[in-house]
């Protein structure tokens, strides 16, 4: 490494000139950090996503639930960053290079919890899970944030992905929702055949193409075949998995998805289906507030919205009531922080308020159990939660699963496969080859 | 004179401040750049030494020489589409009416931000109701491309944003220099009968040679470390094809975890830049350099 | 290229000589003009327009059209987003220290390297040329960690100091171009006298510079204005952040608010496009003032 004292006497020369270059109002911030040992007073870092901009609902909770910790708690002050999505990934990235983490902050599942737990920087929480927060959780969803029996985040979300489509549109072609994966084609023929998109798909961020392929690998062969392949047990050229692939390229084939889809992000997508131009689009119910309580979109389209599970596929392994989905961002602790016990407090804290507020608040489905007969919800959250209720097992994202590396070939094979790039044996090959070399 | 203007406590006094920032905020990090790229390192953890095995790796790469390639295309139009923005420049610098007016307008689009400019282009692009296919379909042709999905069209489609981006700034650069020339020159060279042509080629185009070579330098260079609109826009797909060099290092050590291969990208590419940057300036080198006089 | 340019010579003498044919090149010429100003300024209208959509509207009318109802709450939301103030305050602060930096030293490096005589000028040059060569990405993870060394994480001078140092090499790269060509002779004549070198740099030559300089101020300008990679990534306290912030305050985790953000982007351009309209006059000024003294 290169010499430190070199660098310090560099900046510090640098900034000396710097100072007086401009001799402006540069008030020094002296050290804002936690003080931890100095009196009661600590303060605790919390790097988080939800800007009062455009995520108002959740923002607004936030807020409320640290003002009322801090009035709980008038030795604790949390301090708030807040970036969006691709920042936050980007800075946290940063941070823990140099291991600046925050005390608390957000986190994904799995793939990408992984490095972090390995490299020392979260903290597990099982003595929470062990605690008041002991049965809170809906069955499943911090499992996705162990690692080696050990949990380190506790979940905010939970989601699971249906095919939201346009009654309206489906009314006025007599089509009714699909059973089993011929009519779904069928569907998809007719729309294409009246010049309706028959499905809005933003491929451009590639997970949303993700979607498709795990459902049709769900349902041809069955929950175990892909985790299997994930995992690295079984194998992506499993038959069944292979004539997934095929199927998707098949799909493309009968121009089941909007125009220059793989040029398109979720967003623009997720627009022709709000702008009635596509019939059906598949996303997470945290897309649930478009169609029920956001009153930008024109009542008349958030009325016509209906969901149906992914249908069956003839002779496939598959079972209806298996989704996909899983818990969304969690919260971490920092391993180093300097206010470690605080800290957890306030996770334990904030979890259970935003189990209480966030659907109510925001549209959230969290990942602690509501009970909804004690809630006034749109019939479209009541319908989806008896959905998870009875599900017989939810896949977590396939990118979500697998490690950074492994995640990134499979995004990008996706693309590739759906804009017919890479044969379906190529596409299996390559994600075989993507998750041995990240053992 | 020479003793005067080569005294060395001035010379130091000049030329240190700059050179110490530009070495604590650019060198270093090229440095620990250089040597993140010999470990293998996901960012978080510790770091292996792993030796030249990501050079080694990068050398065998097809991804990384197809985002070469296409970073390469782009410096290659950069290069080219400088002879409009001369031309505008020209144009502008003119004693032509409302030239001022002209030059103002012109240069507004280089204010905007890449957010922006990303966002313009992805409406004009957009496969359905964008402007370009709306005009074509509007002219009788069925069915036109969506060029941010196409994968042999996306790269070109991409260039056209990217050249309209940096027009304001090489205009601008020119401006100034055509401006600095001194006006008598060119009275000069008009008493003697020279036409408008004859001006701005035997004269002016001279005269600039020097801020012409550097704005090359700059295109290429520009060109090859671009990312912004690319990563907004298409974000390198579909299927890479219009991945560039700074799109993969940024996929690499943000997105895919590899930091040390990233590093190891981001170091190459700084060698591809020194390498074309000398290339360039040999092509271009003369021996004398012209001055006002 | 040189056949080229005397067949364009002679196209040009033809065309001299054609007083109707002229008129006729100068009218075509405008129309030229008249139809790529109307192009560089549509964009500047869209982005009006921009703002005062919503999301539906954005996607799904042309880019040109104006909405039902225009959307001024998209400013009220900007603006009461909070703290949009101290952001704008920042970042005007921080453009102006950045850039008056950068374009003083770097006006004092080119001078050295292009009017002095030492041994090593070409070599520090090329150091400042091989700066400008390495992808921002490459350099956040060890810069932020060198500034969190130093204590400067957090701090408006981690900024000052980044822009600084990553706008040196072009502008440098600029003044080289223009320097290369100012005239020597005055400045001989003025050593001769027993000027200071300082005198000769700032009475002289410094002065002659004025458009370039003005060039370069916009450009840094600009490039300090948008830049947002370093702010998210030094910067964690909101007192210290800039207006490009003010757009991630739109961005959410499943959502963008598309109106805003334009409605953000149109406020934070107003600025720096009557700072551009100030400096681009001193271009044509800085000759004018130039061309006396030569």
């Amino acid at each position: 490494m290169f010499n430190k004292k070199w660098t310090v006497l560099l900046l510090t020369l640098c900034l000396a000139l710097v100072a007086a270059g401009c001799g402006s109002n540069n008030s020094s911030t002296g050290d804002s950090g936690n003080g931890g040992s100095e009196g009661d007073k600590v303060t605790v870092n919390f790097m988080h996503l939800w800007p009062a901009g455009v995520s108002a609902g959740q923002n607004k909770i936030v807020n409320q639930i640290i003002e009322e910790y801090q009035k709980e708690n008038p030795n604790v002050t949390i301090k708030q960053e807040v970036l969006d999505n691709e920042q936050y990934k980007n800075k946290l990235k940063v941070l823990s290079a140099s291991n600046e983490l925050p005390d608390v902050g957000v986190t994904w599942a799995a793939g990408f919890l992984k490095p972090y737990v390995e490299g020392n920087l979260f903290a597990p929480v099982d003595d929470l899970l062990e605690g008041q927060l002991n049965g809170k959780f809906v069955a499943g969803t911090t499992e996705a944030y162990a690692i080696d029996s050990k949990t380190y985040a506790l979940p905010l979300e939970f989601n699971i992905a249906p095919v939201y489509y346009n009654k309206a549109i489906f009314e006025q072609l007599n089509l009714e929702v699909p059973q089993t994966y011929e009519e779904f084609k069928t569907i998809v023929k007719t729309l294409s055949d009246n010049g309706i998109a028959p499905i809005a798909l933003g491929n451009k961020d590639r997970w949303t193409g993700s979607l498709w392929y795990m459902y049709l690998a769900d349902r041809i062969g069955g929950q175990e075949a892909l985790a299997n392949a994930i995992s690295g047990a079984g194998s992506f050229k499993d038959e069944s998995l292979v004539k997934a692939a095929a199927e998707v390229q098949s799909l493309v084939d009968s121009n089941a998805f909007v125009k220059g889809f793989n040029g398109l992000s979720n967003e623009e997508a997720k627009s022709e289906f709000l702008n009635n131009k596509a019939a059906m689009y598949m996303m997470g119910t945290w897309e649930l507030p478009n169609f029920t309580t956001n009153e930008e979109i024109p009542k008349e389209f958030r009325d016509s919205v209906g969901f149906f599970k992914f249908p069956t596929v003839e002779g496939g392994k598959g079972d209806i009531n298996s989704w996909v989905g899983g818990p969304g961002v969690g919260l971490f602790i920092g391993e180093n922080s300097k206010v470690k016990e605080e800290s957890k407090k306030f996770v334990e804290y904030f979890v259970t308020k935003w189990g209480e507020q966030s659907v109510t608040g925001a549209g959230v489905i969290p990942a602690t159990k509501v009970d909804t007969s004690t809630l006034e919800l749109p019939q479209l959250y009541i319908d989806l939660f008896d959905e998870m209720n009875q599900a017989s097992s939810i896949t977590l994202f396939a990118d979500v699963q697998m490690e950074a590396n492994a995640a990134e070939t499979h995004l990008n094979m996706i693309q590739a496969l759906f804009g017919k790039a890479v044969t379906p044996e190529k596409f299996s090959e390559e994600h075989d080859a993507a998750i041995t070399k990240g053992k | 004179m020479d003793k005067v203007m080569s005294n060395k406590k001035i010379i130091a006094l000049y030329v240190l401040p700059a050179l110490l920032v530009i070495m604590a905020v650019v060198y270093i990090p090229i440095i620990l750049t250089a040597y993140y790229g010999l470990n293998e390192w996901n960012g978080i953890g510790a770091m292996t030494f792993i030796g030249l095995d990501n050079y080694q790796a990068l050398l065998t790469d097809g991804k990384f020489w197809d985002s070469a390639w296409h970073s390469l295309l782009l410096a290659v139009f950069s290069a080219a589409s400088l002879i409009i923005y001369l031309a505008v420049a020209m144009v502008l610098a003119s004693k032509i009416k409302g030239a001022n007016l002209f030059r103002k307008i012109y240069l507004i689009p280089m204010l905007l931000s890449s957010v922006a400019i990303a966002q313009l282009w992805l409406r004009i692009y957009h496969p359905t109701n964008g402007i370009v296919n709306s005009f074509l379909e509007s002219i009788g042709i069925s069915n036109p491309p969506a060029w941010l999905a196409e994968p042999s069209l996306v790269l070109f489609a991409l260039f056209i944003p990217i050249l309209w981006q940096y027009a304001g700034f090489y205009i601008l650069i020119y401006y100034a220099a055509l401006k600095n020339i001194p006006a008598s020159l060119v009275e000069a060279a008009k008493i003697d009968g020279a036409t408008s042509m004859q001006i701005a080629f035997r004269i002016k185009l001279p005269l600039i040679m020097e801020v012409i070579k550097v704005t090359i330098v700059l295109a290429v260079v520009g060109s090859l470390k671009y990312f912004d609109l690319i990563f907004v826009m298409t974000d390198g797909g579909p299927n890479g094809s219009s991945e560039v060099m700074a799109s993969y290092m940024y996929h690499t050590a943000f997105r895919a975890y590899d930091f040390g291969y990233g590093s190891a990208i981001g170091f190459f590419l700084l060698v591809i830049c020194l390498i074309v940057t000398w290339v360039i300036r040999k092509l271009t080198a003369s021996k004398e350099t012209i001055q006002y006089s | 290229m040189i056949s080229g340019a005397t067949g364009q010579l002679q196209e040009g003498r033809a065309r001299s000589g054609n007083g109707a044919g002229r008129k006729l090149g100068y009218m075509l010429l405008y129309v030229v003009l008249i139809g790529v100003a109307v192009f560089q300024l549509f964009p500047l209208v869209w982005l009006l327009l921009f703002s005062l959509k919503n999301n539906q509207e954005v996607f799904d009318l042309p880019p040109l059209s104006l909405p039902m109802n225009p959307r001024w709450e998209n400013y009220e939301k900007v603006w009461s987003a909070g703290n949009i103030s101290v952001y704008f305050l920042n970042s005007v602060w921080i453009t102006v220290a950045a850039t008056a930096l950068t374009v003083i030293l770097g006006s004092l490096v080119t001078f050295a390297i292009t009017r002095m005589k030492w041994k090593g000028s070409s070599f520090v040059l090329g150091l400042f040329m091989v700066a400008m060569m390495i992808p921002v990405h490459s350099t956040l993870i060890p810069l932020f960690s060198i500034f969190n060394k130093v204590g400067l994480t957090d701090h408006p001078i981690s900024l000052i100091l980044s822009y600084v140092a990553f706008n040196m090499p072009i502008t440098i790269m600029i003044l080289l171009g223009f320097y290369y060509t100012l005239p020597k002779e005055v400045e001989e004549a003025a050593v001769m006298d027993g000027c200071s070198v300082h005198r000769v740099f700032f009475r002289i030559v410094l002065p002659m510079t004025g458009s370039v300089l003005a060039t370069t101020a916009i450009i840094n300008m600009i490039y300090n204005w948008n830049e947002f990679i370093f702010v998210n990534t030094f910067i964690s306290s909101d007192m210290f952040k800039t207006l490009t912030v003010g757009v991630q305050n739109f961005i959410g985790q499943y959502t963008t608010d598309w109106g805003a953000i334009g409605a953000t982007l149109m406020i934070s351009i107003l600025p720096i496009l009557l700072m551009f309209l100030f400096l681009s006059d001193r271009i044509v000024e800085g000759i004018a003032a130039g061309s006396v003294k030569g």
